[in-house]
């Protein structure tokens, strides 16, 4: 027996050395050491806070060959938890990297270790999947090479020189901050990006009666993006020269593949080339037949590979990145020499994208898309914005022009739509696997920013089963009004886009109003899968779907699934908060909010600064209905204390509402039902019952955008009290206001909004 | 005096704070490119720009706390003058008045046409004969198919009077190909389209009429396909096709963008048709 075990300890560490010299044979292991660290950087003017790997910002590149094995070590040194996501990349589910979901999150001061085959090749990108953090700086490239015996390695492409590029965005606000600001349709960054859209710009550009009709539709001013961002970055810098790669000088007749993945946060980016066209090779880490376009648009999360060509000596060539609402860009020069330039991307037309708002939006918020199917990209209603296509003012198109949105008809220049990519290879699912079909709306609420799919956010769904082996088709309906880049995490899918069995292998799906896109995948790799939209803030607020397989082993890093799936609907359930104070000649005028995706307590308070003018508190708690959460019921409590006059016989005269309902106590304490209904115009219809049986129904508008800084507001109600305001907006949160109330009187103020 | 100068001296630059001054030189004509440059430059109380036409040189003071030469330059040629570190894009440029297209000489034309043959030539300099023929080949035939892609690109935005004038070139370009340079492949099918090609050139040249120039134009796509299937060209060739044109009968056309452009009906149905093959 002891004999035994002695053989066997002497035969153990010989197993092991064997174990490990056939993995040294088999696969190289290439590990990375990534210390993630707070950070002071100043990117647009002011030190702000970021986040660095390694140092630096982008996340360094990491790079491999397919067949090694990868090995991350993760050291956490914030002072919150992190967790990195391997965008694209087919590996196990725990390996995945979305806290709560495929592991538990990176506590600080600890080093996780990712571990996985490279099974791949291609362009691709890392970044944090944890709250806010890709924001501020944590993204960058990860690059899967070919073997140099790769079947489809190309020549002339694969072994051109390349350089793999992060595009980003960076702003001076904190993220958080963003996130609250969009939650409560804060219209600053409009302000900054000038395209408020204001009733006075309006009548300026010839547009009154679309700017009436958007407000009777009950549609705010849109643009293509919402959040406003001081900086654009390709690998961490708004401009950069790149005038030789591994060493060789760049020179005439060279060509360049750029490895591009779009780690922005929130913005689409336009690229555009001064040296001429470009060609595309491949998407989402996938080769592509070549095709040659002027410009294409790049959505958040999706990867391109193309290549261009530097055409003539001592001269360096813009490659230009612009961001889809055009108000900002980054530029790499590519070349030695003097710097040729590339014309900008023109201004958008807004409101002539508000017409075609108004012509697609039907009164009951749904869209309609006038008989079109509209898919791939293929048809861009924002062209009648884009003065490059349709001119510099009015569009020359016809109303009935079936091409009326189709930029490829409409201009010279050639953009990329995904109807043009085609797999160099065949890419049909298997054949006999059985077919589930899956079907989402994406849907939205611009005003109040809630994102969801078929009106249901993460947290308000279970997770969607799925078995292995099978066939998933996906078809996907945009029917909100801002376009989404819908990811689906571990696996790639075909997109349906007529190329036969050539169509390409995709893991981002970008998708335009009104648009309908088929996609299917072989599910083949067990695990919970994120399927979302990569808008980081539309999918905060819970724009996503967990794909799960049925009856797959339980994850080992997630040891209380409960509390996981708890901290993870967390996201999508947290309230934001608003507070606004007007501190008037006549009185204060404020309120103070918070709101999650369906519920909403909101007080509001006058306060005089005498008891003729009283002081009046009103609270609601109120439940947002449908779609486009027009209607919210609400229970409520209002006090109030105000003197009322008495005669000379000493009766207090009460005061009468248009009911002839009279109340004539000076201290009210009144419990309310009641129900809020956004009507046409923006205006708010507010009816409520006291428990005193007296009735008040009120109408109001705040936030009537006048011109690009002024904005006023109404009240009237049937307790006879009105009330007319205008504000100036000085800047984020500081204005200046007059007003008349009829409790109060004329007033004017200072005006703190957060 | 010297308080007098000091004193003149600050008035001049009262407005611009940490004001540093550089003269630089920025391409451009007259009185009018002087007002487009320096309001481009100019930004109130951080840059100021003062151009003299004569001498193409500017006086260029600014912040150098808030700005720098780079900036102010780039915001010049991006509204159409060059200077010695930018080139204005080409499309700027093209769009300034006639008065103001002044000459370009600080841009280095791009060697016009093939990159990718000067890249072959570097490569093979031992093979030097051979590989100027192959060039010349691809150069004749090349101003065939360059000037039919032109009369298309004109066929498809209905613009009657420039497919006249690039079917005019089309024809001299057919009637200037050298047949003994061509190689047998080429020969054999010139031989059969060469007629056909200058007859429906010369009638696309003679009138300005859209509708009878695309009479012609579908046998010229005909042939012109027959001659790209066995001749090399660098980029893929797509072979389209709308099944509406021609009466509901059906034509095709070259195109060098796989994006449908119809050149059968213009705007009203531009988009119209498919790649039925590519053409490498």
């Amino acid at each position: 027996m002891d004999n035994q075990k002695n053989i066997y300890k002497k035969l153990l560490p010989i197993a092991i050395l064997l174990l490990t010299t056939t993995n040294t044979f088999a696969q190289k292991v290439v590990r990375y050491d990534l210390y993630v660290k707070d950070t002071l950087v100043n990117f647009a003017g002011k030190e702000k806070r970021a986040i660095a790997v390694n140092g630096q910002i982008p996340m360094p590149t990491l790079t491999f060959t397919e067949g090694d094995t990868a090995e991350i070590h993760v050291h956490n040194l914030l002072k919150e938890e992190t967790s990195l996501h391997w965008h694209g990349l087919f590996l196990p589910n725990k390996e995945d990297g979305v806290p709560n979901l495929t592991q538990m999150p990176i506590k600080p001061n600890t080093t996780h270790i990712y571990k996985f085959p490279i099974i791949q090749n291609g362009t691709h990108w890392y970044h944090s999947h944890s709250g806010l953090q890709e924001q501020i700086g944590m993204y960058g490239n990860f690059v899967m090479l070919k073997k140099a015996d790769d079947k489809t390695f190309r020549n002339g492409i694969d072994d051109l020189p390349t350089l793999p590029i992060v595009l980003s965005e960076w702003t001076n606000v904190k993220p958080e901050n963003i996130h609250r600001m969009l939650h409560n349709a804060n219209d600053y960054p409009a302000l900054k990006k000038n395209s408020v859209q204001s009733y006075g710009e309006a009548i300026k550009a010839g547009h009154f009666k679309t700017k009436l009709k958007n407000e009777w539709k009950r549609m705010l001013a849109m643009d293509v993006s919402d959040v406003y961002y001081e900086k654009i970055l390709m690998n961490g810098k708004p401009s950069s020269d790149l005038k030789s790669i591994d060493g060789k000088e760049l020179k005439a007749g060279d060509k360049v593949r750029l490895r591009i993945s779009n780690g922005g946060a929130s913005s689409y980016f336009w690229l555009t080339y001064a040296g001429g066209k470009i060609t595309v090779v491949a998407n989402d880490g996938n080769d592509v037949e070549p095709v040659e376009v002027d410009r294409l648009i790049i959505a958040v999360s999706e990867t391109y590979d193309i290549v261009v060509t530097i055409p003539a000596e001592n001269t360096a060539f813009e490659f230009l990145a612009t961001t889809e609402d055009r108000t900002n860009s980054a530029s790499m020069y590519i070349g030695n020499g003097i710097k040729q330039l590339q014309s900008p991307q023109p201004r958008l037309k807004y409101f002539e994208g508000m017409k075609m708002m108004n012509d697609m939006m039907k009164m009951n918020g749904d869209l309609d898309d006038m008989g079109m199917n509209m898919s791939l990209n293929q048809m861009d209603m924002n062209v009648v914005m884009y003065p490059e296509i349709t001119g510099d003012s009015k569009p020359k198109q016809s109303e009935n022009d079936p091409n009326r949105y189709n930029a490829n008809a409409l201009a010279d220049i050639v953009t990329l739509n995904y109807a043009m990519l085609k797999s160099p290879n065949n890419t049909s699912l298997p054949q006999n696997a059985p077919v589930k079909e899956l079907k989402f709306e994406l849907t939205g609420n611009m005003n109040r920013y809630v994102w969801s799919l078929d009106n249901k956010v993460v947290s308000e769904t279970d997770k969607i089963l799925i078995k292995k082996g099978e066939n998933v088709r996906i078809v996907l309906y945009n029917g909100s009004m801002m376009r989404h880049p819908m990811h689906l995490h571990g696996h790639d899918f075909r997109l349906l886009n007529g190329q036969g069995e050539n169509a390409p292998l995709k893991n981002i799906v970008d998708i335009m109003p009104m648009e309908t896109d088929t996609l299917e995948f072989n599910a083949n790799v067990e695990g919970d899968w994120f399927f979302h939209c990569h808008i980081l803030y539309h999918m905060m607020s819970g724009m996503g779907r967990v794909f799960s397989y049925e009856n797959q082993a339980p994850n080992p890093l997630i040891p209380n699934p409960k509390l996981a799936q708890r901290k993870l609907f967390a996201d999508d359930r947290a309230f934001h908060f608003m507070a606004e104070n007007d501190f008037a000649t006549n009185g204060n005028d404020g309120m103070a909010m918070v709101q999650g995706t369906r519920w909403s307590i909101g007080t509001e308070w006058r306060l005089g600064y005498n008891d003729h003018h009283g002081y009046e508190t009103e609270t609601h708690i109120g439940r947002y209905i449908g779609k486009m959460q027009w209607l919210m019921p609400f229970i409520g409590f209002d006090w109030r204390y105000r003197k009322l006059e008495t005669d000379a016989m000493g009766n207090v005269h009460g005061e009468k509402n248009l009911f002839g309902q009279t109340n004539t106590k000076d201290n009210r304490r009144q419990f309310s039902l009641g129900v809020a209904y956004t009507l046409p115009m923006l205006v708010v219809l507010q009816t409520e019952i006291y428990h005193d049986g007296n009735l008040r129904v009120q109408l109001m508008r705040e936030d009537i955008p006048i011109s690009k800084r002024v904005r006023a507001s109404f009240m009237v109600n049937t307790d006879k009290e009105y009330m007319a305001g205008l504000r100036y907006i000085v800047n984020k949160n500081i204005g200046l206001t007059t007003h008349y109330d009829s409790d109060m009187g004329l007033g004017f103020g200072v005006f703190l909004n957060y | 005096m010297a308080i007098s100068v000091l004193l003149s001296f600050t008035a001049c630059n009262a407005q611009i704070k940490n004001a540093k001054t550089e003269s630089v030189k920025i391409y451009g004509n007259c009185g009018m490119c002087e007002t487009t440059i320096e309001k481009a430059g100019n930004k109130s109380k951080v840059v100021k720009v003062d151009w003299n036409k004569d001498t193409k040189m500017a006086t260029i003071t600014y912040d150098a706390k808030l700005t720098n030469p780079d900036e102010i330059l780039k915001r010049i040629a991006l509204s159409g003058y060059d200077s010695e570190k930018f080139l204005a894009p080409n499309d700027v440029y093209a769009k300034l008045p006639d008065c103001c297209q002044y000459e370009r000489k600080a841009q280095t034309v791009a060697k016009v046409e093939t990159p990718k043959t000067e890249v072959k030539e570097d490569h093979s300099t031992h093979n030097h004969s051979a590989m100027t023929e192959t060039r010349q080949d691809v150069s004749q035939l090349k101003a065939v198919f360059d000037n039919y892609f032109a009369v298309k690109d004109a066929l498809v935005k209905t613009d009657g009077n420039t497919s006249s004038t690039k079917a005019k070139e089309l024809l001299t370009a057919i009637n200037a190909v050298k047949m003994d340079k061509l190689t047998t492949e080429e020969h054999t099918v010139w031989m059969k389209v060469m007629k056909d090609l200058a007859f429906d050139a010369e009638h696309i040249a003679d009138t300005k009429d859209a509708s009878h120039q695309r009479d012609h134009f579908m046998p010229l796509s005909e042939n012109m396909y027959a001659l790209i299937k066995v001749s090399k060209t660098e980029t893929p060739t797509y072979y389209q096709f709308c099944p509406m044109a021609n009466d509901g009968k059906g034509a095709n056309w070259l195109s060098k963008e796989n994006a449908v452009k119809n050149p059968y009906y213009g705007s009203q149905m531009l988009t119209c048709g498919k790649v039925v093959e590519t053409i490498k």
